[in-house]
């Protein structure tokens, strides 16, 4: 099993000599400064997706739709942006500063409003139901711009909570080779800890077991390795190459160096304050650093911080009070993510979204809380590929209805595909044996946000 | 007259034709049909197939069909014991015992439950209420494939089981056993209803009727929508994340094509229309015409999806495309017979296993070597299969001693527990074909690193290692072939042999001098667990062969 690969413009000989000159773990910052820097220029460097996913369905009204003035609007106020004229929460003071990299889509019109369908439904492209397992957005994207040789996979997801719809999570007719490599997974019952969060990034089963040394898991690969030759000279068949495949790529993500992206200890102090310490802001840290290390596709869910329950955006009471507390986490952690992405040069090639399973009802309910919303809802997008500073669609004074341009999900995710630079009508074989577009054939993409 | 009809109808001449040479057999109600005529109707049609082709396909050996036969029909692989003893066996006729030993234990059934819960509820991997409410759809499997209830019936109780007010309340949880899962999983919603029993039952893909014509299919929209009446009358509410089933109208019979003004009336995918008698209602009328024995569909699809359960592809592929344009249909008149084989045998689930199972066809080597062997339509090399997850870890667990902490039961909910993380990895349930099935990195590192294999390899806890080790009468060589059972159920080749047993006595990797004797011990137990370790790692452990 061979290290074949390299980290964005900087070669694994250079990693090397690096590392034994004492920068790595230590004093990463020139080290860092000269990767980002090789990342950004690299002619080759192709796009890369972070999904920012807003677990439970997060607040339009309180967000990025405000409504201050009508009885729906609720207390919330609003600031101004870097961009005249639009205005957003008063919760998201460091998001308002990059609006001039942000198009937001007010008039999103679903037709799910229940967590699981919703969810499959937002992540897929597809309705859920039927023999067809559609792939997620993440691994479709994988596909198309992983790296043959990369050292890691090319679908990272981090913090999600899958437990409600587990196969909007899922790779689908891709098949394992394209299904996220998970960490800081939410369970059921509550999930890592919000103040373990070091540990809970980190890559599952990636160490050796404690009492095997490192020469002996030499040996122990080098045994599997025989055994692998013997039984591949007289087997072909696609299941075997896949199996070996994918231990190459295990060993290689154990032994590589690129894995110590999920080692956060490195960053300075001041930058992982700024982006706030907790499982979501430290989750858009490691989405960065994969980022830059060739990942092409990073999810960061925000799906409950302390306090509150399994679904941290699900408002059905208490509306404006947990939406401020979400805020207090979403704010600092996509502001700084900006802010860093900028500074490396990164921001050019990295589409952000930012986006849940459905909106929320404008009217308010007898407990202050707001209930599930499909009708008339937001979402955004930000960075590479996307014509910052506007605002697409339009919703009603008491923001039930839409009175321009509905999108819908294919023509969100056609968009997201085409910033990405893919070609979102390419046919991927399925498991039902007809050929599936990569986005819905319906799709219209917003054309007026495209860079 | 459609192409489809034309083609249908000189099935049918192929069926009378064949039903004429192969004798009375099959038409006799007193002479029931063995697994034996089922063997030998196989393993005639593919002796010509080959013989034209030029091809002589490689027998697997006793091993490699051990393993193969165990993983299919009792969902995991055999015992070190179960091995040496069907190896050391010199009777000639030990696989047939073998077949029949496995269709009689109690894994039968475990496996098949999971085998038959994936194909009819493969929603639970994906919907919520389709999880809380496989419970009960896996006792009512598990009531009938423990006493092999006839298939035709089977379904017959799956179509007509009444979905009204108290349905879900009453499937919730497990308490009874009973297939309404199958109806909330799709809704209850009369489309969905049609398009999945269309696809299971009649190997027939209708979801693409469902919105518009297609130009190449004989489906059309209005035949989708007539099909579609028959479950007309269930009644379903959404309900937060659930749908609550209502009161059936359960003599309706027709239905409204959305969009449309259109009424459709209930139609057989024939085109013929039903015969409504007095007292049998709607649901009722279509199980009875989609189970007879005269069904030109039910019981090929049901020959052919169980074909390509165990050789990875259909006799027609794709197995829920049989009457497409576009599939791959080489034994046409193969299929034909096995199908009235089926029905003589009054759809017995374990005699047609057994008959396919006996085969040759079933029985070959998966090895690749002789020209022409790579075309998977002439069935004359076993292709590798992916193992399901419950398959995976029984068979970890056989091979290690493993002994999970508490039994769960139905074990698909393990959420905790070894197990249950198990199963999050490696079951996805993506019903992609068993031969297209991938590894990925993190099923890698679990197998690697995780806390399953590491105990098992560990040489302070693993049970086998334990009792390999500390055997006082085995020697390396004995010690290694334990292992090579325990994990690959064959003995290791003589190459193998010479390279292990040198890894394992210089005691391992180190290059280190051993100077005390305790540390040696140390070094070749370690040893040993490595090989194990890479056993179980391996391709060889991880597929279906």
């Amino acid at each position: 099993m061979k290290h074949t690969s390299s980290l964005g413009n900087l070669s694994r000989r250079d990693w090397l000599r690096l590392c034994s000159a004492g920068f790595v773990g230590f004093s990463m910052s020139g080290w860092i400064e000269q990767m980002a820097l090789g990342a950004a220029k690299n002619p080759q460097r192709k796009r890369a997706c972070i999904l920012l996913w807003m677990n439970g369905g997060p607040s339009q009204m309180d967000t990025f739709d405000c409504k201050p003035g009508h009885p729906n609007g609720g207390p919330i106020k609003e600031v101004q942006t870097s961009v005249p004229g639009i205005k957003i929460s008063e919760h998201l003071p460091k998001i308002a500063k990059h609006m001039d990299r942000m198009a937001i889509v007010r008039s999103m019109k679903t037709k799910e409003a229940d967590h699981s369908r919703a969810t499959y439904l937002m992540r897929t492209g597809r309705p859920p139901g039927g023999p067809i397992q559609y792939p997620v957005l993440g691994s479709l994207v994988a596909k198309e711009l992983e790296q043959a040789e990369a050292e890691l996979p090319g679908f990272v997801s981090i913090a999600p909570y899958r437990f409600l719809s587990p196969g909007a999570f899922g790779p689908g007719f891709l098949g394992p080779k394209y299904a996220p490599l998970i960490v800081g997974e939410n369970a059921a019952n509550g999930g890592p800890q919000n103040n373990n969060y070091d540990q809970a990034l980190k890559v599952q089963d990636l160490d050796l077991p404690g009492e095997v040394s490192t020469l002996r898991a030499s040996a122990r690969v080098k045994l599997l390795d025989e055994m692998e030759d013997d039984f591949l000279a007289e087997h072909t068949d696609a299941a075997a190459l896949s199996h070996r495949t994918a231990y190459q790529r295990a060993v290689t993500m154990m032994r590589s160096e690129a894995s110590r992206a999920f080692n956060l200890d490195g960053e300075p102090k001041q930058l992982r304050d700024a982006y706030g310490r907790n499982l979501f802001g430290q989750g858009c840290l490691l989405a960065r650093r994969l980022v830059e290390r060739g990942v092409p596709f990073v999810e960061v869910a925000l799906s409950n911080i302390p306090g509150l329950g399994g679904l941290g955006w699900d408002t059905h009471q208490n509306n404006y009070e947990n939406v401020k507390k979400l805020c207090a986490v979403l704010d600092p952690a996509w502001g700084t993510l900006m802010d860093d992405l900028k500074t490396r040069g990164l921001l050019d090639t990295t589409l952000i979204v930012w986006m849940g399973e459905f909106g929320r009802t404008p009217r308010i309910n007898g407990a202050q809380g707001r209930d599930h919303w499909a009708n008339s809802w937001s979402t955004v997008l930000a960075g590479g590929g996307i014509k910052g500073g506007q605002v697409v669609g339009k919703t009603s004074k008491d923001g039930v209805d839409i009175e321009d341009r509905p999108v819908s999900v294919p023509d969100l995710l056609a968009t997201a595909g085409m910033a990405l630079g893919i070609d979102v009508h390419k046919q991927n074989p399925s498991n039902v044996g007809r050929p599936i577009r990569i986005v819905e054939p319906t799709a219209k993409p917003i054309k007026e946000v495209l860079a | 007259m459609t192409r489809f009809w034309r083609r249908a109808l000189s099935a049918l001449l192929v069926v009378f034709a064949a039903g004429g040479t192969l004798g009375a057999a099959e038409k006799s109600p007193d002479r029931p049909i063995t697994p034996q005529q089922i063997a030998d109707t196989i393993d005639q049609h593919f002796a010509s197939s080959w013989e034209k082709a030029g091809i002589k396909p490689t027998r697997a050996d006793d091993a490699e069909f051990l393993r193969r036969v165990s993983l299919d029909l009792a969902g995991r692989i055999p015992t070190v014991s179960e091995a040496r003893a069907f190896l050391d066996d010199q009777s000639p006729d030990k696989r047939l015992k073998l077949i029949t030993q496995l269709l009689q234990s109690p894994r039968y059934t475990t496996h098949w439950v999971n085998v038959w819960r994936s194909l009819l509820l493969p929603e639970a991997s994906t919907n919520l209420q389709a999880r809380f409410l496989a419970p009960g759809f896996e006792s009512w499997l598990r009531l009938h494939l423990a006493k092999n209830t006839p298939y035709d019936q089977m379904v017959k109780e799956l179509l007509t089981i009444p979905v009204g007010n108290g349905a879900a309340q009453r499937a919730f949880g497990g308490r009874d056993a009973n297939p309404t899962a199958f109806y909330l999983a799709k809704e209850i919603k009369p489309e969905n209803l049609a398009a999945s029993t269309s696809r299971l039952f009649l190997g027939v893909r209708l979801e693409c009727a469902q919105c518009h014509d297609h130009p190449f299919a004989q489906w059309k929209k209005e035949q989708f929508w007539t099909y579609a009446a028959f479950f007309s009358g269930l009644q379903g509410r959404p309900q937060g994340d659930f749908a609550v089933p209502g009161t059936e109208k359960e003599n309706q019979r027709e239905i409204t094509i959305p969009g449309t003004d259109k009424v459709v009336k209930a139609r057989y995918l024939d085109g013929s229309e039903p015969k409504w008698q007095d007292k049998v209602n709607t649901r009722t009328t279509l199980a009875n015409w989609l189970t007879a024995p005269n069904n030109p569909y039910f019981a090929r699809a049901t020959v052919n999806r169980l074909w390509a359960h165990l050789f990875g592809v259909g006799l027609i592929d794709p197995v829920d495309e049989m009457f497409g344009a576009e599939n791959i249909n080489r034994h046409p008149e193969l299929l034909e017979v096995l199908a009235q084989q089926f029905i003589a045998s009054k759809f017995d689930l374990k005699v047609l296993l057994q008959g396919i199972v006996a085969s040759k066809v079933y029985q070959t080597s998966s090895a690749n070597h002789g020209k022409h062997a790579e075309d998977p339509f002439l069935f004359a090399r076993m292709p590798l299969r992916g193992l399901t997850a419950e398959q995976l870890f029984d068979s970890v667990a056989q091979a290690t001693g493993y002994r999970p902490g508490s039994r769960q039961q139905p074990q698909f909910f393990g959420q905790g527990g070894p197990r249950g993380e198990f199963l999050n990895r490696f079951g996805n349930a993506t019903g992609e074909k068993a031969t297209d099935v991938q590894t990925s990195i993190l099923q890698a590192l679990m197998l690697m690193n995780g806390e399953v294999v590491t105990q098992a390899t560990s040489s302070q806890n693993s049970e086998l290692l334990l009792a390999v080790m500390d055997n006082p009468f085995m020697d390396t060589s004995e010690r290694l072939e334990t292992l090579y059972l325990a994990t690959l159920s064959r003995k290791p080749k003589a190459k193998e042999l010479v390279r292990l047993t040198k890894y394992v006595e210089k005691g391992g990797s180190t290059e280190a001098k051993v100077n005390s004797s305790e540390e040696r011990q140390k070094r070749y137990n370690q040893a040993l667990a490595d090989v194990f370790w890479a056993l179980l790692n391996s391709g060889e452990f991880f597929l279906n062969h």
